[in-house]
């Protein structure tokens, strides 16, 4: 027995020696050693070129794309040696795949606006410090500020079209049922059709909110808003009775994609389903911005979040400069560009967007027509999943006392 | 006593031990080589020597931070030639404590190994001065394969549950007593003990975690009643009905049966789902058919969500259930059914007093570990509603959520780790005890010596 | 007597039938598994029930488009890895089982109640730690690392096998010990061969748990798609933005998976029954 113990104990021990041995210089956990993470970019002439490892993530449908750009990248850097990693992580999971395993994480990691004071709160990533006022001159105002917080720059935005519009079959309606949203149902249910929202959702349930006038802010790192005022609760009267129509559906963009032209004739979302709409649709495709809805006698605008996606440089790269040149040549004006033509991406270029193609774009159209009436998503984590329980509510034509359920939701999305 | 007897071993070899056995108390493995037990010894030193490398090279940094689970927070300081903030590492809390848990381990093992050192120079000392034989290493190896086959046959099993099972059991047990959560992320941040306050926020503080937690128990014990028994009894009626002599084609129907539960869980489970939406198949057909007017809110509605997690459980389980069933139908000895004919029981009267017991009798202890899998049947619920519908009265948790799948989000979706360790602990404390108990009252455990 | 056999004709119509029926219902979500793998117009959600078109093309993106979803790969992966777990895993747990099951030693049954808790352990909440393990020993979001993930709870599942190995009598074992035979020879030579519905139902487990698995694959492989398993693979086509392209494709992956673990669990289905119900039928 002591000897089969021993024996694995030894091996045990073997392992566990050449796992700290190998580990223990690699982990940036060393609070003792003042060795800085990043490197001294070699410059030195004459030198060996210095080989540069970067991991980048995109998602998978994007990731063709980056792998060309990232190429180019370092066909333009010829000075050093390139190897590039990639990983297929959209937007959507940045964050939370980084938090995962931050030094595991890609050097330059691709994720969506409403994510960054998170990631900021976790030191993720690198303050946007080289070449800033260039990258602040290139591209949106709006763009620029969602990718900043407390006034500093933390990314490069890629895109501006997190956003959402109508899209409508054209058979069905008429410019003037596309005003308001009562026209719309008249119209929808005259042809015996559907209108698609996605009310179980905070992102699009918001848009009521916002159209008339609720906010929601982030003040020293904590959620702010007050859907549950007046205003709110006219709101989600609103709400209520469109979810009570007859012509309402809800579900996610598959619904949408897959229903539209047949039973649904028209329906929220974003630049991402414009592809597979106007397959389906053909000649009747259409899009505008969203409509005004019926709040308390009034017509109001519905409002909507106008987001974008963002490259960040990651807190623990070893190679903080490259990446950050990285970083920026991925959400360069030719870059956006080839990344409309290839994908359908909305730029956030000021250059890119006001290209003959991408203006010429119908869904980008319709995006930038609402967002006139769009706000930066300030909105934290918490928020989602009682926004998604005050959506499903409605949904499942509730009959509690709206005033309460907005209390309630105030509450747990304002909680820690 | 077993205490007794090691603190003489150490005191009398101590004592009495020759100069080799005391060294082994400093070099281990010393007793051991001066009575010939090369293979031994080498081994005893060989770890020793690992062990101090281990302790130096790993261990040591991270144990000396243990207490505190890491004091530098990871600092930028400007570079003004590169134009970056540039970042300085700083300590890691969640790596402290997980290398903390695995190197105090390794210590414990090393002591015991320490232990035994000694004890075998004490042992080969008094053998040779009794003039006893010395066991050789053929003897040892003798005995791995006879004497001491459970240690041989248990060593790797047991290592995989150590590292795979207990480690990380233990390291979450710990987590629980520290704000390892969103605001304190490593390595950006560092997160420290705070003691029970994860606990008394579960249970007393905070109104709302509370509240989630005594709701999603109560469906989580309900809903684990409800889908074990639907599954065993139906499973059972079906069973019997497909062994019946008057069915024909039996293979035929366990196989279509069988189809259903091969297609993966992740596949059929998002079908259904889709299926179930407003939009979906299901109430295409309903509408179609006539039979209703609006999409019925089969997910939306926490009453219909419920009832049909359990009836598509039912579509999973009932497949296994019946699989186990056939078997035990098959089985059941021929000689009772025969007697019972003799004493002119009808089919229903055998049905009633042989088939049913027995099948009762055989699938007791199968039905525990059922009932435990439900309760944490992570798959059928995250994958068909995903909890949902969420409610405004949960903190970020649904209607149709199990403890199991609210933890689990807590973890992926808020990064809330130590109040998701506070629930896995009390989740593990509860279906632990009570499986213990159940699990050694049954037959098959208390008399299974009997059965051989 | 001819009331009596008209009335067991009746019964026995309407038992066929009500199985039968039964046998749709549960076949219903595969049938639409199988007929949606084979839709001509994509997207996750059709507002009519029947497609419009059928083709094939779906297999053959599944297998050519290896652009985005390489799924051959993700296939071969799979394969290798349920392989590796599936022999790893039985051995581990066959000799857990009969030292349980056939020898005595102190701290037996302390190590049996143990190992039962330990067993019911949801199994997702220790996967972070033993990331940073495979992390700190270099094997992190590879292979090798699943597999041992997918073993690691051998010991923990004991309980069906050494169930099965208290039926086979006891005095086959004493009969070798007093011929000279050692427990190991025991455990090779007579435990083994006498224990092959166990053995098979603790492999198709086995083989089967990396297949279905997703959880695990997600953390251990994190963002290394070359080292996904289908099932990880196959939930990529699903996510937001390729759904509408990829829905039909990942209708063809899912049946693609379905058909080897269909086949094994036919092909092996007595002896699965045998196995779960063996040890304590006989009891």
């Amino acid at each position: 027995m002591k000897k089969i113990l021993a024996l694995l104990m030894a091996v045990c021990l073997t392992v566990a020696m050449l796992a700290g041995c190998g580990s223990a210089p690699a982990e940036p956990a060393q609070g003792a050693t003042e060795q800085p993470a990043a490197e001294q970019p070699a410059g030195e002439p004459g030198a060996e070129k210095e080989t540069v490892t970067l991991k980048v993530w995109a998602d998978q449908g994007e990731l063709e794309l980056t792998e060309k750009l990232c190429n180019d990248f370092a066909a333009a850097h010829p000075e050093k040696e390139y190897v590039f990693e990639f990983g297929a992580v959209g937007a959507v999971d940045g964050k939370s795949r980084y938090l995962e395993d931050p030094a595991a994480a890609a050097d330059v990691f691709l994720f969506a606006d409403d994510q960054l004071i998170d990631l900021v709160k976790a030191d993720a990533l690198y303050e946007v410090t080289r070449n800033s006022d260039a990258i602040v001159a290139a591209n949106t105002a709006g763009s620029i500020n969602a990718a900043s917080y407390d006034g500093v720059l933390y990314g490069y935005p890629m895109t501006s079209d997190n956003g959402y519009f109508l899209y409508y079959d054209k058979s069905v309606f008429t410019e003037d049922d596309l005003a308001t949203l009562d026209g719309i149902l008249a119209a929808a249910n005259a042809a015996g059709k559907q209108v698609h929202m996605d009310v179980s959702n905070g992102w699009y349930l918001a848009s009521f909110f916002l159209g008339n006038g609720c906010t929601l802010t982030i003040e020293d790192g904590k959620q702010i808003m007050d859907f549950n005022s007046e205003k709110g609760l006219e709101a989600a009267e609103a709400i209520r009775e469109f979810c009570n129509d007859p012509a309402f559906v809800t579900g996610d963009d598959s619904v949408l994609t897959g229903g539209i032209g047949d039973s649904i004739a028209c329906g929220v979302s974003g630049t991402w389903v414009s592809t597979a709409i106007q397959e389906k649709l053909g000649e009747n495709y259409g899009c505008c911005k969203l409509p005004t809805f019926t709040c308390a006698g009034r017509q109001v605008q519905m409002g909507s979040f106008l987001g974008c996606k963002i490259y960040g440089v990651n807190s623990q790269t070893a190679y903080p400069v490259d990446a950050m040149e990285l970083a920026e040549f991925l959400t360069s004006e030719q870059s956006q560009l080839e990344r409309y033509e290839k994908l359908n991406y909305g730029p956030s270029n000021v250059n890119a967007l006001a290209s003959d193609a991408v203006s010429s774009n119908l869904a980008l159209r319709a995006l930038g027509e609402q967002s006139n009436y769009a706000v930066t998503q300030l909105v934290l984590g918490g928020f989602w999943v009682p926004a998604e329980a005050f959506g499903a509510e409605l949904e499942a034509h509730t009959t509690a006392d709206l005033q309460t359920l907005l209390d309630q939701l105030v509450e747990q999305a304002t909680a820690g | 006593m077993h205490g007794e007897m090691k603190r003489h071993i150490l005191a009398d070899a101590a004592a009495r031990g020759s100069l080799w056995t005391r060294l082994s108390f400093l070099v281990m493995g010393a007793g051991c080589i001066r009575y010939k037990q090369f293979v031994r010894g080498a081994a005893y030193l060989l770890s020793e020597v690992g062990f101090i490398f281990f302790f130096r090279d790993f261990a040591l940094q991270y144990l000396s931070r243990f207490a505190t689970l890491g004091t530098e927070t990871q600092r930028k300081v400007w570079n003004e030639e590169l134009q970056i903030f540039q970042r300085f590492p700083g300590d890691n809390s969640m790596l402290i404590l997980l290398f903390s848990v695995l190197s105090i381990a390794v210590c414990a093992v090393f002591l015991y190994l320490w232990y035994a050192n000694v004890r075998d120079a004490w042992r080969a000392q008094e053998n040779a001065e009794h003039g006893c034989a010395i066991a050789s290493f053929r003897d040892d190896l003798r005995a791995m394969r006879h004497e001491r086959f459970h240690v041989t046959l248990l060593a790797l099993p047991m290592l995989t549950m150590v590292l795979f099972t207990v480690l990380p059991i233990v390291f979450m047990i710990l987590i629980a007593f520290t704000n390892f959560d969103a605001d304190h992320q490593p390595p950006g941040n560092l997160f420290t003990w705070v003691g029970m306050s994860n606990v008394t926020d579960i249970f007393l503080g905070n109104a709302i975690k509370t509240r989630t937690f005594f709701g999603l128990l109560g469906w989580t014990i309900v809903w684990a009643i409800l889908a074990t028994f639907t599954n065993y009894f139906f499973g059972m009626l079906l069973a019997v009905a497909i062994n019946s002599r008057l069915v024909k084609l039996k293979k035929v129907w366990r196989t279509c049966f069988v189809i259903a539960i091969a297609i993966p869980q992740f596949v059929s489970l998002l079908l259904i789902s889709r299926a179930l939406e407003p939009a979906g198949a299901i109430n295409v057909l309903l509408m179609k058919l006539g039979v209703i007017r609006s999409p019925l809110p089969f997910l939306l509605d926490p009453t219909l969500a419920r009832i049909v997690a359990v009836v598509v459980n039912m579509w999973i389980g009932i497949p296994y259930s019946m699989i186990t069933f056939s078997g035990v139908l098959m089985n059941i000895p021929a000689e009772l059914y025969e007697s019972a004919e003799i004493d002119g029981a009808g089919p229903m009267r055998k049905f009633v007093s042989i088939t049913l017991p027995y099948m009762f009798f055989v699938t007791a202890p199968a039905t525990i570990t059922t009932f435990v899998t439900n309760f944490n049947n992570f798959n059928v619920i995250y994958l068909l509603t995903a909890g949902g519908p969420f409610s405004l009265d949960y903190y970020q948790a649904g209607k149709t959520d199990l403890l199991v799948t609210w933890l689990y989000k807590l973890t992926v979706n808020r990064n809330d780790y130590s109040l998701a360790s506070t629930i896995g602990i009390f989740i593990f404390l509860l279906v632990g005890t009570c499986s213990l108990i159940v699990y050694n009252r049954t037959g098959a455990v208390t008399k299974e010596d009997q059965f051989q | 007597m001819k009331n009596a056999r008209i009335r067991r004709r009746v019964s026995a119509v309407a038992l066929n039938a009500l199985i039968a029926v039964l046998a749709v219902l549960w076949l219903v979500p595969v049938f639409w598994l199988v007929i949606s793998s084979f839709r001509a117009e994509q997207g996750a959600y059709t507002p009519y029930l029947w497609p419009k078109a059928f083709t094939f093309d779906n297999y053959i993106r599944l297998f050519t488009d290896r652009r985005l979803f390489d799924f051959p790969r993700w296939l071969g992966n799979t394969l290798f890895v349920a392989a590796c777990s599936c022999v790893l895993t039985t051995m581990l747990t066959l000799m857990v089982a009969y030292v349980y099951s056939r020898l005595r030693f102190p701290k037996r049954r302390f190590l049996m109640n143990a190992s039962l808790v330990l067993g019911m352990f949801p199994g997702f909440m220790s996967i972070i730690a033993i990331y940073h393990f495979m992390k700190a020993i270099g094997l992190d979001q590879t292979l090798l690392a699943l597999i041992l993930v997918y073993s690691g709870g051998a010991a923990l599942n004991y309980y069906i096998a050494k169930g099965y190995f208290d039926t086979i009598p006891k005095s086959l074992d004493e009969a070798a010990i007093l011929d000279g035979a050692s427990n190991s020879t025991v455990f090779w030579k007579i435990i083994l061969p006498n224990a092959k519905p166990v053995i098979a139902t603790t492999a198709i487990n086995a083989f089967i748990n990396p297949i279905v698995d997703y959880i695990f694959v997600s953390v251990i492989m994190k963002d290394n798609y070359n080292n996904f398993t289908v099932a990880k693979g196959l939930y990529t086509m699903v996510d937001k933005t390729n759904i509408y392209e990829y829905y039909t494709v990942f209708c063809a992956g899912a049946v693609i998976v379905a058909i080897p673990v269909v086949l094994l669990f036919l092909r092996v289905q007595k002896y699965y029954v045998a196995g779960i119900v063996g040890g304590s039928v006989k009891g």
